[in-house]
């Protein structure tokens, strides 16, 4: 479903974030990305949505390369992948409803669709009773459900992690870890990015260790550390 | 179904245009009175300088000059010169005042004198003269005009004309309305300059405090055109609301003036040369509003919006 072909990524000034990537992820899989601060856990994910380009290689999205989309079509090609991030990405001036109906808005769905699945996925992370507060009213495990409800609604194919539960307190990650496990029995390939040793434990399943750019492990049943 | 679609993206951008605008609060008050100020300097100088041209063609309109005809010319001479007159394209309009009419309106002058109308019974005969009132259609026209009647081949028949007594009167008026033409322009075009700055600057801000939401936006996979359309309303709402404010200000502002404008426009003063022209006033301001507002949403859309 997506695949590596000897992928490099060098950032203006030389910097070398990624090098001679090989990696294939298939349908319905879970992938703990993991390594240092650094290590190109992030640039990796990118590639993935198309935040970035490779600078040599391809990423192949159902073997279709991702650096030929048209940049004007990307936001349709990301139609395809849900996200979530350490920073939550939330927009401030719009409810924990609006939040996700709009990534349903953008789409043409419409209202009356919108009006009942927005209500049903908040339901699924716990934040029924939360709909119409915003951003700043909610914690921040409230907010990261937001984001997993944000990236679930539309039932993408593929749901990207980066580091989500970088900001957040022991139980609050617990739950966001059960959440992206869900997700996962729901037929959505999930590829987390973290450095957060027991929930990639807890998650344990494949393993992809980065270091400096680099695959050094890849272990399809996986704990944080071998 | 196509349409329909269409007109769904429609409303829902400008739903959240709206939305923005009013959750925004602080932003869009400021950005609104900003607007506002630069569209009111803007139209106050418009209204100021249209108001002005009006008034000085209304005492353009008082200017004349009067060909006064020796005593044994008669009335046909007198209105077949008048006929040769009025061919000439310099010359708006004519008006021949016979001698009578002449005295009529010297006694109703007189009215409040008797001294004056007990003089001229004394006299008995008429002793006023028949004339031509000539209009120019601009002011810089009556040296030439009162030159060529001067010069012409009837000029033997002519008692007086009485252009050169106020010829120092309309020289200095035509100097002054080219000074206040230039004042105007120059003054406009800086407040113009001004406005559009100010403006393009206060929306930038707003688009500098949301530029992270255009990547969340795109990240949620919205095109570009369902990210820029909400804040090109966003744009034309600050453009309608400041339109409102400046005609409020406006009014207050014609109303103080009313006072010295009195009797200097045709009809009326400042205040009613407003009401009267109103519509016409709001319909430019709204429009000018609307196109500020677009034309700096746009601007600041592609500085942030990276397409």
């Amino acid at each position: 479903m997506i695949r590596f072909e000897n992928v490099s990524k060098i950032y203006p000034g030389d910097f070398m974030a990624l090098e001679g990537i090989n990696l294939k992820i298939e349908k319905g899989e879970f992938v703990s990305i993991i390594g240092h601060s650094g290590s190109g856990k992030s640039t990796l994910l990118k590639l993935i949505y198309a935040e970035e380009q490779p600078t040599e290689g391809h990423v192949y999205f159902n073997d279709r390369p991702i650096d030929s989309i048209k940049r004007r079509l990307l936001p349709f090609f990301r139609r395809n992948i849900g996200t979530v991030f350490q920073d939550f990405k939330l927009l401030p001036q719009k409810t924990a409803y609006e939040n996700v109906a709009y990534a349903l808005e953008v789409c043409d769905e419409t209202k009356e669709d919108i009006a009942e699945q927005v209500p049903e996925i908040l339901d699924i992370v716990g934040l029924g009773d939360k709909m119409e507060k915003y951003p700043h009213q909610l914690s921040g495990g409230e907010k990261q459900k937001v984001c997993l409800a944000r990236a679930f609604v539309r039932r993408p194919l593929v749901l990207i992690a980066d580091e989500p539960t970088g900001n957040l307190d022991p139980s609050a990650t617990l739950e966001i870890v059960e959440l992206l496990l869900k997700i996962n029995t729901m037929d959505t390939t999930v590829v987390l990015a973290s450095h957060n040793k027991s929930i990639v434990d807890k998650v344990n399943k494949r393993v992809v260790e980065l270091e400096n750019g680099k695959i050094i492990r890849d272990s399809m049943i996986g704990k944080y550390n071998v | 179904m196509k349409l329909q679609m269409k007109l769904l993206k429609l409303r829902r951008t400008f739903n959240e245009g709206f939305t923005n605008f009013r959750r925004n609060g602080w932003l869009s008050f400021a950005t609104v009175i900003i607007l506002s100020i630069s569209l009111y300097i803007i139209s106050f100088t418009a209204i100021l300088a249209v108001a002005t041209s009006i008034i000085l063609t209304n005492i353009q309109d008082k200017i004349n000059i009067s060909v006064y005809f020796k005593q044994d010319v008669g009335e046909e001479r007198i209105l077949e010169i008048k006929d040769k007159l009025i061919g000439f394209q310099e010359i708006k309009s004519i008006e021949y005042v016979s001698k009578e009419q002449a005295l009529e309106q010297f006694r109703k002058f007189g009215d409040n004198s008797p001294s004056i109308s007990q003089a001229l019974d004394e006299i008995g005969d008429n002793p006023l003269l028949a004339a031509l009132v000539i209009k120019a259609e601009s002011p810089d026209q009556y040296d030439l005009i009162s030159k060529s009647i001067a010069e012409s081949s009837y000029s033997e028949e002519i008692d007086k004309i009485d252009f050169y007594e106020n010829k120092e009167a309309i020289e200095r008026l035509n100097s002054i309305m080219g000074l206040i033409k230039k004042i105007g322009l120059a003054l406009g075009a800086i407040f113009v300059f001004i406005g559009i700055l100010i403006t393009f600057n206060a929306i930038r801000l707003t688009m500098y405090a949301q530029r992270q939401e255009f990547e969340i936006m795109r990240l949620v996979g919205a095109s570009n055109r369902y990210i820029r359309a909400p804040f090109i309303f966003e744009g034309i709402f600050y453009g309608i609301f400041s339109a409102v404010v400046v005609m409020v200000g406006l009014y207050f502002t014609s109303m103080f003036l009313a006072p010295l404008t009195e009797e200097s426009i045709s009809g009326g003063n400042l205040a009613t040369f407003y009401l009267k022209n109103s519509l016409i006033i709001f319909g430019s301001l709204i429009f000018s509003g609307i196109l500020l507002g677009t034309v700096s949403a746009m601007i600041a859309i592609r500085k942030y919006l990276k397409i």
